[in-house]
């Protein structure tokens, strides 16, 4: 049984606050966080910085509520995009990208929510909660996304917040849940203070507002998740042999004093093998 | 055969503020609890979850609540406590937020998971304890803990110790 995660920690500039917020989170019961780190191109020309290995930054990791490991802390990075161009950033497979666990990309248009669907190289697509959507959803590129193994973003802090954000949470949600039915959806916080982090529980009940059914709701925060943190650490990787974006099958899995490996078949008969950068319960 | 049939559901509130711990009282839970559920599900929710809803049992210093409603209308207390976000009471209001730990169909059910949860708070405290007086305060409490007849739900906690545990 997966643990619960958080893949959205917005990481702030206090080490303190960060340190409180994963304090609560494992005291809330969570296995693992991701420290979310934003990019949005329509500031001033940002470079993507190496990720804070989470070693450095917290030098003793909470234990997990309920169990007795210490909570898992992962690095993500989020890209907003609103104009094509911004996507040769990730088509150039910059050496920094490739640090971090989670890609993630926030498409700010319908063209753009299409290739980020069909072919840019992420885990997740976040799916805006603040405003109303400037576009519909539509079934083929979502289809596509759903078979290459990227997970739909809803964030549940905002609703929390203020009235008019829950209002577009909970249409964008549904009306995305009436295209993809359910599947492949993670469900995060963007808590900025411990007091607006939810418990497990909570949040699936929350999913149950957003039109999920029950067994969805509870998956959309613990094997989704899980799912999209492996998705990450296979694209990620740094093989001899290059990954393709096609099918990977995957062999089998096994777990050795460190850590879990994975073994999978490429096309044309090439296989590859990685560490896998996630616990396993 | 008719019976009304409930649900209980066990919440902890966590604040970040030790002074909120005073102010956990029945009434404070039940208003907050009210106002998220008719904010976000209106004048048909309040209503629906308003027919038998009480807070049952409020433990202050582990900040522990039990709430009992309708078993019809559980889902929409369920998905309404996460929006609760203030505690207020004698005109002074704490941020907090309620982390749901258990539902049950019976208090009996809710007070044997609490045991269990309360354990483990015992042995995670027993992890950062300082003093061997506090060691030996919380060991006696660990060993004593179990559902007998007639104890209550709040002889389970050793309450010097988790008065000091400030989340």
């Amino acid at each position: 049984m997966a643990g619960f995660s958080d893949l959205n920690i917005p990481q702030g500039p206090d080490k303190k606050s960060m340190q409180g917020l994963l304090e609560t989170a494992a005291h809330l019961g969570y296995s693992a966080v991701a420290l979310n780190h934003v990019i949005d191109f329509k500031e001033k020309k940002q470079e993507i910085i190496k990720p804070v290995s989470p070693s450095e930054l917290f030098p003793s990791l909470p234990v997990v509520q309920g169990t007795s490991k210490r909570i898992k802390v992962l690095t993500r990075l989020t890209l907003v995009i609103s104009d094509p161009s911004h996507c040769n950033l990730l088509r150039s497979t910059s050496p920094n990208i490739r640090l971090y666990d989670i890609i993630a990309v926030f498409p700010k248009t319908e063209k753009l929510f299409h290739i980020a669907c069909t072919t840019l190289d992420v885990d997740l697509v976040c799916i805006n909660v603040t405003e109303k959507l400037p576009f519909y959803f539509r079934r083929p590129p979502v289809n596509v996304a759903i078979d290459r193994g990227i997970y739909f973003e809803l964030l549940y802090t905002p609703a929390i917040k203020d009235s008019t954000m829950r209002r577009y949470t909970i249409s964008n949600a549904i009306s995305l849940m009436q295209i993809c039915k359910g599947k492949n959806i993670v469900v995060s916080s963007a808590a900025e203070r411990p007091l607006e982090l939810r418990g497990p529980y909570d949040v699936a009940n929350l999913g149950l507002l957003f039109g999920l059914s029950e067994g969805e709701a509870k998956a959309a925060v613990s094997t989704n998740c899980r799912a999209a943190m492996l998705h990450g650490a296979f694209s990620a990787s740094q093989n001899i042999w290059e990954l393709r974006k096609n099918r990977k099958v995957l062999l089998c899995f096994t777990s050795t004093e460190t850590g879990l490996w994975a073994l999978w078949m490429q096309p044309k008969w090439m296989l590859c093998f990685r560490e896998v950068p996630v616990s396993c319960e | 055969m008719v019976r009304f049939k409930n649900r209980y559901v066990l919440c902890e509130v966590v604040s970040e503020d030790p002074r909120c711990r005073q102010c956990i009282e029945d009434r404070a839970v039940g208003l907050a609890v009210r106002d998220a559920i008719g904010r976000v599900h209106g004048d048909f929710g309040l209503a629906c979850c308003s027919i038998s809803f009480t807070v049952k049992y409020l433990n202050a210093y582990t900040g522990t609540v039990l709430l009992r409603c309708r078993k019809d209308s559980y889902r929409l207390l369920c998905s309404a406590l996460p929006f609760v976000r203030q505690l207020e009471s004698r005109n002074q209001r704490y941020p907090c937020f309620l982390n749901t730990l258990h539902v049950g169909g019976t208090i009996r059910t809710c007070q044997k998971f609490l045991i269990e949860y309360n354990r483990r708070q015992l042995l995670m405290l027993l992890q950062s304890c300082t003093n061997e007086e506090e060691r030996r305060c919380v060991q006696k409490s660990l060993l004593s803990c179990s559902l007998t007849e007639e104890q209550c739900l709040s002889g389970n906690e050793d309450d010097d110790d988790d008065g000091t545990d400030t989340d």
